[in-house]
């Protein structure tokens, strides 16, 4: 199989996708009053509503509506005010009444966007942007210094309930292929989802990835959801096809559902580029169906194929009536809206002067920029100088921490805000070496204790006394003429083996910017 | 002590029997024991029970009969101590809710309807679950899965349907008040195939959570009683808002409230279409124009509306009704309950074998029609003009009561007919034309009784028709009625305290 690489120079992947998300943090079900909570004993959250008893009849949750609105307002959507639910038939026992309440033709939000800005590694799979130049365009995507923005479309968000969980007994890894019986759980039927789906505007899969991540991101800040992938509150479907570079007809398309982290939308979609060309290349046609990624053998397989549409006989329902959302009841939601991450991005380089990318990553979780936020609080009148400095700290060592150990937890730490601020704070002041930096929030980690008392505890201080540093640049290079013959003779490389010298004589605590500084006069 | 046997509670009003009770003149224990043993005996002949709950009944008089003793009976509700029962539609906790069907024969119900608790709450006495057409599709009572309701004017004839098991029960003196169900004419056309009083409140009066749905747009639960003033108390113990159905509406109307007022000053509609409609038989026709001039001659102003699209309801009805019935019945899979075919290895085989088996010939007709009608690319040729001719009759509706506070016109356009004697659907759904066009729209109605037809000697009535949430309209001109022709009369095997002939 070729590589993606390989296969998008040929190829162009067109790609879309339905991300359900459930309004976990209301109090109770879509259609009953059935309190919300994910992990309790099977069945016990249950009532004739969502066990679709005979005479059960659904009442609508108005909270939910106004979440809907909330999530429609804050991606750029129009809300649309004249909607109704309809229901979807279908037979499957997850579905107590056989049918799914859900929007017809038009939803409670239509026609929105988001933008994503797509740097780093990431953005080299965008091929036809990464040679431009900063300012052109391609399609919705336009140069920048760090990667590119693209605009991406929001057809609609609409409301409908969760079906209950089926698990599959006596088959291999709970699937229902050999299972000798089922069980249904109905805790989860009825729960508020919401399902939002974009425009075939998605061209790589590490834009579906972000696509993906920064809805999560504007969902949290709503305060709607937990988006737990994890547990399945925020999942994706994801649909992919292919097509010859320069065409404008989309090719057959494959789907994959229920995919429940970012890793796995990213390496699904990469996979079934992949595969798609390997197939279409071979003269072969795509088959349209459902294919299931499996995240430990890392490939696609085939789940449904569809051979005709489904029917769902979807028509209006007649136990709720037609919502006729007024403009007070839109603008009262509106109002509601806190700082959406856009806005936080653009606040943060204007307040604190930090670059885009730095506000980007700062804030890509809840508790970091509330971290970065109340630090530079602490750090009173000198907090510009040092939002940088923390920033990279948030970027690089935490978000390093984090991904090493799934179970950090930044609210609870010993790294308080403020201690992080007084180490950068330490290290701005160059009383300590970058070195020595690293070294000191490992010690605030491991002993829970403020960064100045443990430089203060293990003596460690940056020497910036050029005098005394001259002494040992002198010594160093009296003890080495062999090297100082071969570093003017050209070896200029060897200027790294002289600082080393020089540092390991100072215990590490000699300031290497004035090492460096006196190194090359005197090698010169 | 009186003898039980002596013991005729069924010609009771039921003002009588609470003031009975609270006068220590007889218990309410007296009452229930009395129903018990009349169902036990007149039942055999009229089967309009599909269970009986002598139990319930006995508990609910023993409580009340308690406040007797500690003075509290005045708290008690205005049903207190009134012989009632339901259609089988309605959940009852403790009952089965079969729906006539061979489908939830053993369904026990796990909640109580807002309608049958509302009944129960008021005081009354429940007697039992009642007979009715298969998921209420039918005009006879005939689809019933558990055998036929027998009119009990005539015991070779129907007592008219879907809700005919809540209309004989009453005719029969078995019951004071009943509850039905009415999707197209299911309570007014039994009432008027029974000579009882069956009122469909405006769409929205009555709560339908806990009725077992047919038509969701369409269905209205109401009650069946045998003169207008103790309809008019178990209506005002049923309308109101209920939390768990999002379509009730608040209610604040005493109904007994005009029932004296008379109809001078009225305005009644009569719609000319009506009254000269094909089918319409004679000895009908004759008699709705009768009550017309008694009406006038009692000062109500007779005006004449038109319903230009009426004729279009019955299509439209035999759209959204089996689409709306398509849906709601697809929640009887066998998976949870119900009937459940035996051995089946896959999903597929076992949803269709038990589907085969558990619904009758008449409930597969509907749930293929809507399945139909529904799919796509028919949903637009069918379904969507459907609801445009709503609109139509709807706004029809509208206009003429702008003419109008009342209108008046034939229940059913005939008088009970023989088990048997229509077996072409078609015919059967043509019970329902004067009927269908009021669920469609939304407005009350009711079938008042007029005597007896000249001809055949059964029960002929009138419909009452109202602006939406206007029902006190038709219970006063019902009451004006009422002055004319007296109370509904026990039919005369059952009458004085008989048990059928």
């Amino acid at each position: 199989m070729k590589t993606m690489e390989e296969v998008l120079r040929d190829w162009e992947a067109v790609i879309g996708l339905e991300i359900h998300c459930e309004l976990t943090e209301l109090e109770t079900k879509m259609f009953c009053g059935c309190k919300l909570e994910f992990g309790a004993e099977p069945n016990t959250h249950t009532c004739p509503v969502c066990l679709g008893l005979p005479g059960a009849l659904p009442v609508p949750n108005k909270a939910a509506i106004e979440s809907i609105v909330l999530a429609g307002l804050a991606t750029n959507c129009d809300i649309e005010k004249h909607t109704m639910f309809y229901r979807k038939g279908y037979m499957y026992p997850d579905m107590a009444k056989n049918f799914q309440t859900t929007q017809g033709p038009k939803a409670f939000a239509m026609r929105g966007w988001l933008d994503l800005d797509v740097d780093g590694k990431g953005a080299e799979e965008r091929l036809d942007v990464r040679d431009l130049e900063v300012g052109q365009q391609v399609e919705a995507a336009t140069r920048t210094e760090t990667g590119y923005t693209t605009h991406i479309g929001i057809t609609r968000i609409h409301m409908e309930e969760d079906a209950g969980k089926m698990v599959h007994i006596g088959g291999g890894e709970g699937r229902i292929d050999g299972a000798t019986h089922s069980l249904v759980d109905y805790n989860r039927a009825g729960t508020p989802l919401m399902e939002l789906v974009t425009e075939p505007d998605l061209r790589t899969p590490e834009e579906a990835r972000l696509f993906m991540q920064k809805l999560r991101q504007v969902y949290l800040s709503l305060g709607i959801s937990d988006c737990s992938l994890e547990e399945g509150s925020m999942r994706a479907d994801g649909n992919i096809s292919l097509r010859r570079r320069g065409e404008t007809e989309f090719g057959t398309r494959t789907e994959m559902k229920n995919i429940n982290s970012f890793k796995a939308l990213h390496d699904a979609l990469a996979y079934e580029i992949c595969r798609q060309a390997e197939v279409l290349e071979a003269g072969g046609t795509v088959v349209q169906e459902t294919r299931h990624w499996d995240p430990g053998a890392k490939h696609t397989i085939t789940m449904r194929v569809k051979e005709t549409a489904d029917d769902y006989r979807m028509f209006p329902d007649p136990d709720l009536a037609p919502y006729d959302l007024s403009d007070e009841f839109i603008e009262g939601v509106r109002a509601k809206l806190p700082e959406l991450p856009d806005q936080k991005v653009a606040r943060f380089q204007r307040v604190w002067g930090l670059s885009a990318y730095d506000a980007r990553h700062v804030i890509e979780h809840r508790e970091t920029a509330s971290f970065f936020e109340v630090g530079m609080a602490e750090a009173g009148p000198d907090a510009e100088a040092l939002a940088k400095p923390l920033a990279n700290l948030i970027i690089n060592d935490l978000a390093a921490r984090r991904s090493a150990d799934e179970a950090f937890d930044l609210a609870s730490c010993p790294l308080t805000p403020a201690r992080a601020v007084e180490l950068v704070a330490i290290r701005a002041s160059d009383a300590i070496s970058s070195k020595q930096e690293k070294e000191v929030l490992e010690a605030v980690f491991a002993e829970d204790k403020d960064p100045a008392a443990i430089v203060e505890e293990r003596g460690m201080k940056q020497v910036s006394d050029t005098g005394a540093i001259e002494a040992v640049v002198d010594a160093v290079l009296a003890a080495n003429p062999d090297k100082v013959e071969e570093y003017r003779g050209g070896k200029t490389g060897l200027l790294g083996f002289f600082v080393g010298q020089c540092m390991k004589e100072m215990a590490g605590q000699g300031n290497p910017k004035l090492i460096n500084q006196l190194l090359a006069e005197k090698l010169g | 002590m009186r003898s039980m046997a002596a013991f005729d509670y069924s010609a009771l009003s039921v003002d009588a029997i609470r003031s009975g009770i609270a006068a220590k003149e007889f218990t309410a224990r007296e009452v229930a024991l009395a129903a018990i043993e009349r169902i036990g005996a007149a039942d055999a002949k009229v089967n309009a029970f599909l269970q009986t709950t002598p139990d319930m009944a006995l508990a609910a008089a023993d409580a009340l009969d308690s406040a007797v003793s500690s003075g509290t009976f005045d708290e008690m509700g205005p049903l207190a101590g009134v012989p009632v029962a339901f259609k089988d539609n309605m959940n009852l906790l403790g009952t089965r809710t079969t729906c006539g069907s061979r489908m939830l024969e053993n369904y026990d119900s796990a909640y109580t309807a807002t309608c049958v608790q509302r009944i129960v709450d008021a005081g009354g006495l429940p007697m039992g679950k009642l007979n009715m057409d298969e998921f209420a599709f039918g005009s006879s009572t005939e689809t019933s899965a558990f055998g036929t309701t027998k009119n009990p004017w005539d015991l070779e004839r129907v007592p008219g349907g879907s809700s005919g098991g809540s209309a004989a029960a009453v005719a029969s003196g078995m019951v004071h008040v009943t509850l039905g169900s009415d999707t197209g004419g299911s309570i007014r056309q039994p009432a008027s195939f029974c000579g009882v009083i069956g009122i469909k409140p405006t769409y929205g009066l009555v709560s339908r959570y806990g009725v077992v749905a047919f038509g969701s747009s369409l269905d209205q639960v109401g009650p069946f009683a045998r003169n207008v003033r103790d309809a008019a108390l178990a209506l005002n113990a049923l309308v109101g808002h209920d939390p768990l159905d999002c379509t009730s509406q608040p209610c604040e109307t005493d109904f007994t409230a005009n029932l004296d007022e008379g109809v001078a000053g009225m305005r009644i509609g009569v719609v000319p279409e009506f009254m000269t409609a094909p089918g319409l038989e004679p000895e009908v026709g004759e008699a709705v124009l009768a009550a017309i001039q008694k009406l006038a001659a009692q000062g109500a102003e007779i005006v004449e509306v038109e319903l230009p699209n009426a004729a279009a309801a019955m299509s439209a009805y035999y759209v959204i009704g089996p689409c709306e019935a398509f849906s709601n019945l697809s929640r009887f899979d066998s998976v949870r309950y119900g009937y459940r075919d035996p051995g089946h290895a896959d999903l597929g085989s076992q949803y269709e074998a038990s589907r085969a088996f558990g619904f009758g010939q008449e409930a597969q007709r509907r749930i293929l029609l809507g399945s139909y009608l529904l799919s796509a690319g028919v949903y637009d040729t069918y379904y969507y003009p459907a609801q445009q001719v709503r609109t139509l009759i709807t706004d029809d509706y509208r206009m003429a009561f702008g003419e109008c506070d009342c209108i008046l016109a034939p229940t059913s356009p005939r008088t009970a007919f023989k088990f048997g004697e229509i077996t072409d659907p078609n015919t059967m759904h043509l019970s329902d034309i004067f009927t269908i066009s009021i669920n469609i729209a939304g407005n009350g109605g009711m079938s008042v009784p007029l005597g007896l037809s000249a001809d055949s000697g059964l029960p002929a009535s009138a419909q009452l028709i109202c602006p939406w949430f206007k029902d006190e309209n038709m219970l006063r001109v019902a009451a004006a009625i009422e002055r004319e022709y007296g109370p509904a009369p026990i039919a005369p095997a059952f009458a004085d305290g008989k048990v059928g002939a």
